[in-house]
């Protein structure tokens, strides 16, 4: 540890600056003294201990340096889209904070990241490591089907790098077969249970794509695998998350897609939902727009419209309710992929449990969700979240793929407010966490990588957080009643808007919708104390009507 | 009786019925001199919907001869009786639902469309509904309207020193357009007036609209004065608003007009206040969309709505070309322009545009909004609205005939006022603390524009007003709406007053569709409506448990 401390130190030339002006959106400006630490940016006025502003150096997208004179400016454009200027008087200083903040925002060593310095300040009521377990997660489905067993052939993450050591699958299938079902699936990843339907017991599934080839390659076993999911005399469905012509390429690299010969009680549906650097495209060409300053009306909406990130939220949105659909409506059991199947296929599995499910609906329930089909399934976190829209360097892995999944999840949540347990803050707390946070979550790239690097024991979760009284109750929807029925979105793009609490958030001042908030949740409470005392009262006078017989006669 | 010989069939049995939002329905069709009433015959929960034939904007029929006609509930008896023939009208509505109606019987439907098509678009007022209405537990008002500009005028004190009643227009000779009495600076008399009002369109003489107490600042409308292309001036139009700014050392002219335009005017005898006139003044061009411009940007933005290619690009591209919210944009940023002047740089401002029946109104509404707390009040906003859309008469009637779906040419029609609905609603949206009543409230207003049993929005001035005897012989919906249930219904339950001004952001990004009134019969605003409802429900019991 002291030998990463001494590797941060070498990076900080200027660890502190006095007078230093910081400019951010809607607060007033404040002059303090600028400190740089290993991991935060930090700025204190020192007018009442605390600080200004106390940020991550990993929060930190990119930054702008210019001068007027010997007066620096630097514009420090974050991961959650802020953008903040800081003034700083002498030009070496400048230069130096500047080279310090490029150089700390941008390592890559794991290892050296906040999560594994920071020490809780709270107490840990319930260990968040261990709220979500698989084994856990399967005595529910045990209690509703024994149609499935959990595998332990993945226990040191040899067969699948990307799968859990545990997983879901038919009961009358033995590791043997599995591991032969995995040499037939893109990264190992062969089929596994998403998702069970208590009311029709149809389920879904994920997997990644089939290795078939030019030569259409086939496997017994796999075929074997999902027919066993199929009620006797039923199809089931397979839905593509790619357009049929990408799936056709996809051969001349060793993939490619289920032939209906082989599958013959299968159906498979194409659906184009768009991936990697088109995506990130698309937030970075939507954060100009929402940037844009020009008062014109029109360019606005070209430039919203030309970014295309509403249409892939439709896209998005549309192939969830379609599996759901397969599911609820056609009782059919669904098998979801496209090539990996750890991006767009996880979009969709887990929109579909959303739509069909009020258990995910509710806030742990939501979390049990992120954990299952995006930890523990193997979304690469590190790789997709490592820069957001305002980064100068080339984009490599980098997707806001999970990004698109909770503004997904916020245009239902509008469209039902009162089915969600928790309301928007808790979908932007996820999105900020997992590009930039302080506890270990979305740490690594796959359980394997989470395994390797002890994060259980070394960090602290995201969840031991959030699942504490007082967090609970910024994060919980004051007009959440039960739902226990589907709910279908709708998506037609008239419905779908752009989600303001994210994009439009450092560029309008949200004091006025936040007072609006507190004064909907305090009538709510205040309704909440005068029925329970109503209820009292009406006990007590029942009783007092039983005791005393007087009041009986006029 | 007139209306009789327009219904040749008043009663069809066994129609189906199809709207938003609700399964299909077999019931009767009645059709009266103004209502279609369609009663469900299912026993158990019977619905009736009746619709005023006023609120039906286009009406299509496709009639089919079809033996053995199949309709949504298929079973023998009925298709029996249904062979031969059967119709279908559809009517689209001015509050943009969709209504379809199955019709059996080729001749019944024919006569049933030719009924709702002569009878929606009558012309004469005083054979309107609003003369027809009259609810059992309410008798007629002794007094119509919520205030007169008598009554404004006795409650603003403060204007009493340097602002004076005139009553020059009492007979409605020297502005056809304004009501009786108008708000005028005390040292005005009522001779200067009278040719002032000559050289201004329409007669429309500079007249006080907002008094800022912070300041004494004040809000004048008019209309556009009458230069002509030789320039003419008038010596008394000067003095009038001279006195306008006296003991300041200047005011602001805004004209709802670009530069050019108004130029233009001046062949057509209109024109602006020139410089070397009116030095005192300082003039703003601000070009906002009016007349057949708006109205079209109305029908492209409703279509765009019903568009269903489910093409996301398609949407905003049409969303974009309607020039909808650019139209809202400009409308808040000049309503803005107007608070600055007045508010932070202090000083008088007159609007005007072209008639100043239209952009002027709206602006000088929007401003009061925005700085005047006590227009934020459900009582304060009709108030506001009765002074500045009924006394200084917009011309409804002409403005309203038709919605976005009819299909008749286009004559004055103008949603000058569903703009300004829609800029309220925006303000709502952005400070939904400030304003005392609900988007419900809004809803309703844009419903009743258009089609109502209250004699509100009837007629184009104040003369033919009371020409009709519509304040003796209709019902005032703003005194309706202020009824302890309806006022319930409509107050925002999260209102709390606040003394400041607030200023929206026009950035293109803060302003969004008013889904509520454009997507109001799509499924997703249903869920929305019932969130709110839950709220107000909720503030409703509360009331009562506080009170028992």
């Amino acid at each position: 540890m002291l030998l990463y401390i001494m590797e941060f130190a070498e990076l900080i030339k200027t660890p502190r600056v006095d007078g230093v002006v910081l400019h951010r959106p809607f607060m007033p400006t404040v002059e303090g003294t600028l400190c740089l630490t290993g991991h935060h940016l930090i700025l204190s006025s020192r007018q009442d201990n605390t600080e200004e502003l106390w940020l991550l150096h990993s929060n930190i997208d990119s930054i702008e340096k210019r001068f007027v004179g010997s007066l620096g400016h630097i514009t420090v454009k974050c991961k959650d889209l802020r953008v903040i200027q800081l003034e700083i008087t002498g030009m070496e200083e400048c230069l130096n904070i500047a080279s310090s903040i490029e150089a700390l925002s941008t390592l890559d060593l794991v290892s050296l990241m906040y999560p594994f310095f920071y020490r809780p300040m709270f107490e840990v009521i319930e260990d968040g490591w261990n709220s979500f377990l698989p084994q856990n997660a399967f005595k529910d489905l045990e209690s509703m089907t024994d149609e499935w067993r959990l595998s332990e052939v993945n226990k040191d993450f040899s067969l699948c790098p990307s799968y859990p050591p545990l997983v879901a699958v038919p009961k009358d299938f033995d590791d043997e077969t599995l591991k032969k079902v995995a040499t037939f699936r893109h990264g190992g990843r062969f089929p596994v249970l998403s998702y069970y339907h208590k009311k029709n017991g149809m389920v879904m599934m994920r997997a990644g794509q089939p290795l078939t080839g030019t030569n259409g390659r086939r496997c017994k076993e796999d075929e074997k695998l999902i027919n066993a999911t199929l009620r006797p005399g039923k199809r089931g469905y397979i839905i593509d998350t790619r357009a049929i012509n990408v799936a056709q390429q996809a051969k001349a690299r060793g993939g490619g897609f289920e032939l209906e010969a082989n599958y013959p009680q299968w159906r498979r549906i194409h659906k184009a939902i768009e991936r990697y650097n088109v995506l990130q495209e698309s937030l970075i060409k939507l954060v100009e727009a929402c940037n844009d300053q020009s008062h014109s009306m029109d360019r606005w909406l070209s430039k919203l419209e030309a970014s295309n990130w509403q249409t892939n939220v439709k896209e998005i949105l549309t192939t969830a309710c379609l599996a759901a659909q397969c599911i609820d409506r056609e009782g059919a059991s669904v098998l979801v992929h496209g090539t990996e199947g750890t991006d767009s296929t996880l979009q969709v599995t887990s929109l579909a449990q959303i739509i069909l499910d009020p258990g995910c609906r509710t806030v742990k329930g939501f979390q049990s969700l992120v954990e299952r089909e995006w930890l523990q399934a193997g979304h690469p976190f590190q790789q997709r979240c490592a820069q957001s829209a305002f980064s100068n360097s080339k984009p490599r892995h980098e997707a806001p793929v999970f990004l698109l999944f909770l503004d997904c999840v916020w245009q239902i949540l509008r469209q039902f407010p009162c089915s969600f347990e928790f309301n928007e803050s808790f979908l932007v707390l996820l999105f900020e966490h997992a590009y930039a946070s302080q506890f270990g979550t979305f740490l690594g790239n796959s359980a394997a990588e989470r395994a390797r690097l002890c994060l259980p024991e070394k960090t602290v979760s995201l969840w031991s957080w959030v699942n504490r009284p007082q967090e609970l109750e910024r994060l919980t929807n004051p007009l959440y009643e039960p739902n226990s029925l589907v709910i279908w979105p709708s998506v037609a793009p008239q419905s779908l808007l752009l989600w303001e609490g994210v994009f439009l958030r450092w560029n309008r001042s949200s004091k006025c919708l936040d007072e609006a908030y507190e004064e909907m949740v305090h009538i709510i409470e205040y309704n909440k104390e005068l029925q329970t005392k109503v209820n009292s009262l009406r006990r007590q006078l029942a009783q007092l009507e039983t005791e005393d017989p007087l009041l009986h006669t006029p | 009786m007139e209306f009789a010989e327009h219904i040749k069939t008043a009663n069809v049995e066994d129609v189906v019925l199809r709207q938003p939002l609700q399964p299909p329905s077999r019931g009767t069709l009645c059709i009266t001199g103004h209502h279609l009433l369609f009663s469900d015959r299912e026993e158990s929960d019977s619905r009736q919907v009746l619709l005023l034939l006023r609120n039906i904007d286009a009406i299509e029929k496709s009639v089919e001869n079809l033996t053995g006609y199949s309709g949504f509930f298929s079973n023998a008896s009925h298709s029996e009786r249904m062979s031969g023939s059967s119709g279908t009208i559809t009517m689209k509505c001015k509050d943009l639902r969709v209504l379809q109606l199955d019709i059996p019987g080729m001749e019944q439907c024919l006569n049933i469309a030719h009924s709702i098509e002569t009878l929606s678009c009558l012309d004469c007022v005083s054979a309107m509904y609003p003369f027809f209405y009259r609810p059992v537990d309410l008798s007629l008002p002794e007094q119509w309207g919520l205030s007169s500009p008598e009554m404004h005028y006795s409650q603003m004190k403060e204007l009493y020193e340097k602002w004076r009643l005139s009553t020059v227009n009492r007979d409605y000779s020297v502005c056809p357009s304004y009501p009786p009495a108008v708000i005028v600076p005390k040292s005005i008399d009522d001779d200067t007036l009278k040719k002032a009002a000559k050289f201004r369109q329409g007669g429309r003489f500079p007249v006080l609209c907002y008094y800022h107490k912070k300041n004494g600042m004040v809000i004048m409308r008019s209309s556009q004065p009458l230069l002509g292309a030789n320039r003419k001036r008038c010596k008394e139009d000067e003095l009038l608003l001279q006195a306008v700014i006296e003991g300041s050392d200047k005011g602001y002219i805004i004209d709802t007009r670009s530069m050019q335009q108004a130029q233009q005017a001046r062949m057509t005898g209109g024109g602006f206040e020139s410089k070397s006139f009116y030095d005192r003044w300082k003039r703003f061009h601000r070009q906002m969309e009016r007349g057949k411009a708006l109205q079209e940007s109305l029908i492209k933005l409703v279509e765009a709505c019903g568009d269903e290619s489910n093409n996301m690009d398609r949407w905003l591209s049409k969303l974009e070309n309607s020039k909808w919210l650019s139209h809202v944009q400009n409308a808040l940023s000049t309503a803005g322009l107007l608070v600055e002047c007045v508010e932070r740089d202090g000083h008088s401002v007159l609007v005007h545009g072209s008639e100043g029946t239209d952009c002027s109104l709206l602006i000088s509404t929007l401003a009061q909004l925005i700085m005047d707390p006590c227009c934020r009040t459900m009582e304060g906003f009709l108030g506001l609205l009765e002074r500045e859309w009924i006394q200084a008469r917009h011309p409804f009637q002409q403005r309203c005939a038709h919605s976005a779906y009819s299909h008749a040419r286009l004559q004055q029609e103008s949603p000058v006022f569903l703009l300004l609905l829609d800029c309220v609603w925006q303000l709502w949206r952005q400070f939904p603390l400030a304003l005392g009543f609900s988007e419900a409230l809004l809803l309703r207003l844009a419903t009743e524009v258009y089609a109502s049993d209250y004699g509100t929005f009837l007629c184009n001035s104040d003369q033919e007003r009371c020409a009709l005897e519509v304040k003796e012989r209709t019902h005032c919906l703003f005194r309706a709406l202020l009824r302890p249930t309806e006022r319930d219904y409509y107050s925002n339950p999260l209102y709390e007053r606040t003394e400041l001004a607030i200023w929206p952001s026009v950035h293109p990004q803060s302003l969004q569709l008013w889904k509520g009134y454009f997507l109001r019969w799509t499924q997703q605003v249903r869920h929305l409506e019932e969130a709110q409802e839950e709220i107000r429900n909720m503030v409703i019991e509360w009331g009562k448990l506080a009170r028992s």
